[in-house]
């Protein structure tokens, strides 16, 4: 390898190429020429990085530097600043979409390009107060129209034709409900605008009255027309102070015109109109409740029938629409029904406003045609969800409605759709939840909100919403039992079959909703006292320890780091976790997604301090918590990678003889065979093994069970229990022509060689399939073998790779390239070296998992030649022997063992498996988590008195008390401690360990969740 | 009723039910003005204790327990003295989900009081509602009209500073 | 209003005033204000605009107030109409961007790129 400082990395995608990205590489390449840098820096091609829209590219490493928007020019700064000064050139940087616009300019366009405005038509275009300007835009045209030249009978024809239905929730059809107030003899009649929009996140009719007040105006006196009506009121809530002093004013100029008042348009029309504001009771959306309180009463409901169409406001005949379905009418009219029609679905015609907030990239309000994908109004319109978090769920349709989680991000939003998942299309309340949303708090939010708001008139919605709140409530503190789950169950459709009302027959819904979709929420906060979103702080020690599978006590650790005494912070860790230095350097840290200094500066580092810790002790020996004595009963484990080794772990604690039995020549799974030693030298695992063995672990080695030996021979020689942790360890070959040619490896074949010492002949050129970590372990490791040119092929994009970002760009940074939305189709044999088949790939609808789904693009696939290709689309188990001849186990699909994760229990009374074998591959920290489960299923099993608490479960505050004043300053949460490159060939490790002094400065950054004061 | 009606006696009381009963000369016959009544009362004098429902009950002739009816029905309507400012906490779920929690603990921290209660000094009543419809600026708290968005804990010492 | 006649007039001549080209006004400002924008600071946008173009002796541009976009993230927001020009909007206009964009952008011609959205 050369002794390259500095890699620029220029998108080679064909939207690049074609906007000049050739240029800009011959000009970079002259300036460094010119500043004699050309062996320094290398200039690397890459595959497309998906940003088309700000091409030309580059990434500058080792700083990570992203540059866009590229010209010739550019280069001669690029060089003589940044390569040359080191100093960062602001005027091309990529803004990223928290704090710069540009990323938000991309998805601006989607913004603006799929919403269709109708409602929503003048809202920012003119000015409210000016009713002139509404003239302008073709207002009061549609009344005059109207007026001048239809009958009654016609508009009600025409509004019927249109398709529109009510966009205030329930979706009535709108032309129905002005004939059936046509139809009604009394005089006088009413129309009636409901702008109490209380469902909290819908603000569509607050933006409508505020920016386009004439638009409702206008279409209330042609529907006074149609049903022979001449006095309207409009209903707002009194939270909406801007929108009532627009409408009055626009109500006054109204009348000035001469569009408010006798005789309209000559046509010998009168009609006008009344502001009602309302008075903060939510239930006054529901329309009785309304017109009692436009009456002056509490605004309590009635019984319908009668419906407000027979009798309403006073007792008249009425129509009562919501703004939004007003704001419809003009268009309607102007455009024609028919027009209007063509939008939407077969049942849902038109548009529809929602309302996007939440956690979601871009919040305001759209309106899209009727029939939009759910997933596309999340995502392309909303720009998706900030700060790296995974999409969960929408609660769509307020209080009222429910929530739908990824799975069905392909809905159509429809009238039809909705119900069908258990929610609603209401007024249009759209809020987007991510990971760290409790769906069992959300229901308690909304039950809460009900019980507030219930007017109290009839009893299921006063007492029962109430009860049901008792009960949800208990569930989030976690004192909630399975009986309190089933009376939920139970009560929830009593309440919703008896109240009175809209309010209280929906009421139940969030709750029936999320046990639809998160059941296993509610059951993990009853059972297992736990609230995975980190939301029911009762659940939590802290918020950190709550987000690691093992529950490692960070803040006690880390209070013990940074008074610099390692020994007791590593006891600490040891209760829950064995293997600090591992952890140390593979972790994913969960934890830190939840670290409440992650508001302030950034979260801690805390994998880095872990390591640290775990590396100022040459043995764990007399640090192990304390071993009770031999009770006599034997243990197998089969399998020692982590998972097995954590349950060997805390067996032999508890005074079992536990033997590990392993199919390989050394003990250590996927931590020594799987991960690169770069990452996680084999000495750490060495010596975090050996300290297992000399607490007591007995490890066998070279032993396959099911083929070497049986569990039922096992028994005989006097094991009672068994826990099957024996990985996934086998790669799935993709079923295409060629995958068995010499040059062809799998994932794990590979890396399990190259950990043996293996330098296998990958020749120059090495294609990598795959974006998981084992294909960018195996293309990092493969140039180590001396490959030149290693591409990924990822058929997803870049955002969407499931492994750590930053082996990415350390993949990257060695020179590796990565080109997404590409796969294969064959693989042949051409003058001795593979000829690959390559397709492109494009993103299709959702998945179950809330991706988008790639799929092949219909043109021809490109061919490529390369030395050696390395498959690693993902992995299955290999336990159909042990399955086979153990007797009373069950296979899965990937020939792995069935069994509850959450208990290790499988079909067998005295076999428990977990690991990768039970839930497909995973990280470490879930193996590890996997270990303490099956070690307590099994103690359970064995032991005659119940056991209170497990080590793991054991949080002990440390003896320090937090100093709350202290304001450190953070180590800069982006800097990782890397070699550079070249260094990398010399040293194994790519990363340094942190030094005290930053170890202990890191740790007190720490704002010690834990303490209760 | 714990609170203290306001004594007609003295002068800028006589005026405020003055402009009040001017108010309800201006509106239309009949009870449906009783909660645009109500509004104009309680933006005169602060709240609706039961001497000025008394008032308004004789004026509109209506029952005076069914003003108290209404009164007691909707939240927006108090029978309690209120501090000079409103600052009132949006917990509508958009608002919820982007941390109002957080920011209700710093208000209720800052001010000293719960939701619901008014500050010793008359300066802030502190009170919550559901959903002020500004959710694309979440979290919300409003003071009197005015709306202050994308709230956080320590932006609320210097929000409060603005209102005397 | 008596006729459809008489509305069309009406039509006719605000549009007139309104229309760029050929018109009075060589630029249109508009400024949403709806609620979300308020309390994103538009009225110290609006005043700031209007602060600019008063200091610079300008009268012939229109400053229009609207409702909300919908685009509530990126309030406040300001839409800049020049003649013969498709409309550029602007987002998180402060006060200070938006006497940037006065002067850059209404009398220097130039779009203020970097604070450009959609």
């Amino acid at each position: 390898m050369k002794t390259v400082r500095t890699q620029i990395l220029l998108c080679a995608g064909g939207s690049c190429i074609s906007s000049g990205m050739e240029s800009v590489r011959s000009g970079l390449e002259r300036e460094l020429e010119r500043h004699g840098l050309a062996s320094e820096v290398e200039i690397i091609a890459t595959g497309c990085m998906g940003m088309c829209q700000i091409g030309p590219m580059a990434i500058v490493y080792p700083e990570g530097v992203f540059y866009q928007k590229l010209t010739p020019d550019d280069a001669a700064e690029i060089v003589e600043e940044h390569l040359l000064k080191g100093r960062v050139v602001e005027r091309l940087l990529y803004k990223r979409a928290t704090t710069g616009e540009l990323v938000e300019a991309i998805s601006n366009i989607d913004f603006f390009k799929l919403q269709e405005k109708i409602a929503l038509r003048n809202c920012g275009s003119i000015d409210p107060e000016d009713i002139r300007e509404y003239i302008a835009a073709d207002g009061y045209e549609a009344l005059g129209r109207v007026l001048s030249s239809m009958t009654p009978e016609q508009v009600v024809a025409e509004v019927k034709a249109s398709g529109l239905r009510g966009r205030g929730g329930a979706g009535f059809p709108t032309g129905l409900k002005w004939q059936f107030t046509a139809a009604e003899k009394a005089e006088p009649k009413y129309v009636v605008c409901n702008g109490d929009e209380g469902d909290p996140g819908a603000f569509m009719d607050r933006s409508i009255l505020e920016g386009d007040p004439h638009s409702i105006i206008e279409a209330m006196a042609i529907c006074g027309y149609a049903v022979g009506a001449h006095q309207g009121y409009v209903y707002v809530r009194a939270e909406y102070p801007l929108a009532i002093r627009r409408l009055a004013k626009a109500i006054e100029q109204a009348r000035e015109y001469g569009l408010l008042g006798q005789d309209l348009f000559g046509s010998g029309f009168a009609f006008d109109l009344e502001i009602r504001m309302g008075a903060g009771a939510f239930v006054c959306g529901e329309e009785t409740a309304l017109m009692h309180s436009i009456e002056g009463r509490r605004g309590e409901p009635r019984p319908k029938p009668p419906f407000p169409a027979q009798q309403g406001l006073f007792g008249k005949p009425t129509v009562l629409n919501n703004v939004e379905t007003f704001a419809n009418i003009p268009t309607i009219i102007l455009e024609g029904a028919e027009t209007f029609a063509k939008l939407g679905t077969e049942k849902s015609r038109g548009t529809k406003v929602f309302a996007l907030a939440g956690d979601v990239v871009n919040s305001g309000l759209v309106e899209v045609p009727m029939g939009i994908s759910l997933g596309s109004v999340v995502f392309d319109i909303g720009g998706g969800i900030p700060n790296n978090k995974a999409f969960k769920a929408v609660q769509i349709g307020g209080p009222s409605g429910g929530c739908i989680p990824k799975e069905y991000l392909n809905t159509p939003i429809t009238y039809e759709s909705l119900p069908e998942l258990g929610a609603i299309m209401g007024s249009g309340g759209l809020i987007v939840m991510n990971e760290d949303t409790c769906m069992v708090d959300l229901a308690r939010y909304f039950l809460e909100f009900i019980t507030e708001e219930s007017c109290g008139k009839c009893t299921p919605c006063r007492v029962g919403t109430r009860i049901m709140l008792e009960l949800v409530t208990k569930i989030c503190r976690g004192r909630g039992t399975m009986e309190d789950l089933r009376k939920l169950e139970e009560l929830a459709p009593q309440i919703a079959k008896t109240s009175l009302c809209g309010l209280g027959q929906t009421a139940p819904n969030p709750v029936l909703s999320t046990l639809r979709y998160f059941r296993e929420e509610y059951l993990e906060h009853i059972q297992e006292h736990r609230c995975r979103a980190g939301v029911c702080t009762d659940l939590m020690w802290a918020p950190c320890t709550n987000a690691c599978p093992a529950s490692v006590n960070v803040p006690a650790y880390m209070a013990y780091v940074s008074q610099g005494r390692y020994e007791d912070a590593l006891r600490i860790h040891l209760k829950a976790n064995p293997f600090p230095s591992v952890c140390g350097r593979v972790c994913p840290q969960w934890c830190i997604k939840k670290c409440r200094r992650g508001d302030l500066e950034g979260p801690l580092a805390v994998r880095l301090v872990k390591r640290f810790m775990g590396d100022q002790a040459r043995d764990y020996d007399d640090l192990y918590p304390a071993k009770e004595a031999a009770n006599g009963h034997r243990v197998a484990v089969i399998g020692s990678g982590p998972a097995g080794l954590t349950a060997a772990y805390y067996l032999v604690l508890m005074g079992y003889g536990v033997t590990v039995f392993e199919r390989q020549a050394e003990a250590g799974g996927m931590l020594r065979y799987a991960i690169p030693d770069y990452r996680l030298p084999r000495a750490y695992v060495d010596k975090e093994i050996d300290g297992l063995v000399k607490l007591g672990v007995e490890i066998r080695t070279g032993v396959e069970i099911g083929r070497d030996i049986t569990i039922p021979q096992l028994e005989e020689q006097g094991y009672e229990a068994f826990y099957v942790a024996s990985g996934c360890g086998r790669e799935i070959r993709p079923n295409i022509p060629g995958v068995d040619l010499p040059g062809v490896y799998t994932g794990i074949e590979f890396l399990d060689r190259a950990a043996k010492g293996e330098k296998l002949p990958v020749g120059r050129d090495v294609l990598v399939i795959g974006g998981g970590d084992s294909a960018i372990d195996a293309s990092r490791i493969a140039r180590r073998m001396g490959a030149r040119n290693v591409t990924i092929l990822y058929r997803r994009t870049r955002s969407e790779m499931p492994t750590n970002p930053i082996e990415i760009r350390e993949a990257e940074v060695e020179g590796n390239k990565v080109e997404f939305l590409a796969n294969i189709d064959a693989i042949r044999q051409q003058d001795g070296r593979l000829e690959v088949s390559i397709v492109r790939m494009r993103l299709g609808p959702f998945d179950k998992t809330g991706r988008r789904r790639p799929e092949p693009m219909p043109a021809a696939g490109e061919a490529r030649l390369v030395d050696a290709v390395i498959l690693a689309i993902g992995q299955q188990s290999d336990a159909d022997a042990l399955v086979d001849t153990t007797g009373g186990l069950e296979a899965t699909s990937w020939h792995g063992v069935q069994a509850d994760p959450k208990t290790g229990r499988t079909t067998r009374p005295n076999v428990f498996a977990g690991g990768d074998l039970v839930i497909g591959a995973a990280t470490v920290v879930e193996a590890i988590q996997a270990g303490q489960i099956g070690a307590k299923a099994i103690d359970q099993m064995l032991r005659p008195a119940p056991r209170r608490q497990y080590l793991w479960e054991q949080l002990d505050p440390p003896e320090i008390v937090p100093d709350l004043d202290a304001d450190v300053e953070a180590i800069d949460p982006t800097r990782e401690p890397l070699l550079r490159p070249e260094e990398r060939l010399i040293s194994v490790e790519v990363e340094r360990t942190i030094t005290a002094a930053e170890a202990m400065r890191e740790a007190c950054r720490c704002l010690r969740c834990d303490y209760k004061g | 009723m714990a609170t203290q009606a306001p004594a007609r006696t003295c002068g800028p009381q006589n005026d405020l039910f003055a402009e009040l009963d001017a108010f309800i000369a201006g509106q239309g016959p009949g009870r449906d003005a009783l909660i645009p009544v109500l509004h104009k009362a309680q933006e005169l004098f602060g709240f609706l204790p039961i001497d000025v429902q008394r008032h308004v009950a004789d004026a509109l002739g209506v029952p005076v327990s069914e003003v108290l009816g209404v009164v007691t029905f909707y939240h927006y309507f108090s029978m309690q003295p209120r501090g000079r400012h409103t600052v009132n906490v949006c917990l509508g779920t958009a608002c919820y989900v982007r941390g109002a929690k957080k920011v209700v603990e710093a208000l209720c921290g800052e001010l000293g009081v719960r939701l619901g209660e008014t500050t010793a000094d008359r300066r802030f009543s502190l009170t919550s509602q559901r959903c002020f419809g500004a959710c694309g600026l979440a979290p919300v708290i409003m003071i009197d009209e005015n709306v202050h968005g994308r709230v956080t804990p320590k932006k609320v010492p210097g929000i409060l500073a603005q209102y005397e | 209003m008596k006729s459809l006649d008489e509305l069309r007039k009406i039509r006719d001549q605000v549009r007139k005033d309104l229309e760029l080209r050929g018109g009075q006004h060589r630029a249109k400002v508009v400024v949403c204000m709806g609620t979300c924008g308020i309390a994103a600071g538009a009225r110290e946008t609006m005043k700031a605009i209007l602060d600019t173009l008063e200091a610079e002796k300008v009268t012939d541009v229109a400053v229009v107030a609207a409702g909300c976009q919908g685009f509530c993230e990126q309030e406040p927001l300001v839409e800049i109409h020049l003649r013969d020009a498709a409309p550029v909007r602007y987002g998180h206009v402060d006060a200070e961007k938006a006497a940037r964009i006065v002067r850059e952008h209404i009398l220097g011609g130039h779009t203020v790129d970097e604070l450009v959205f959609g």
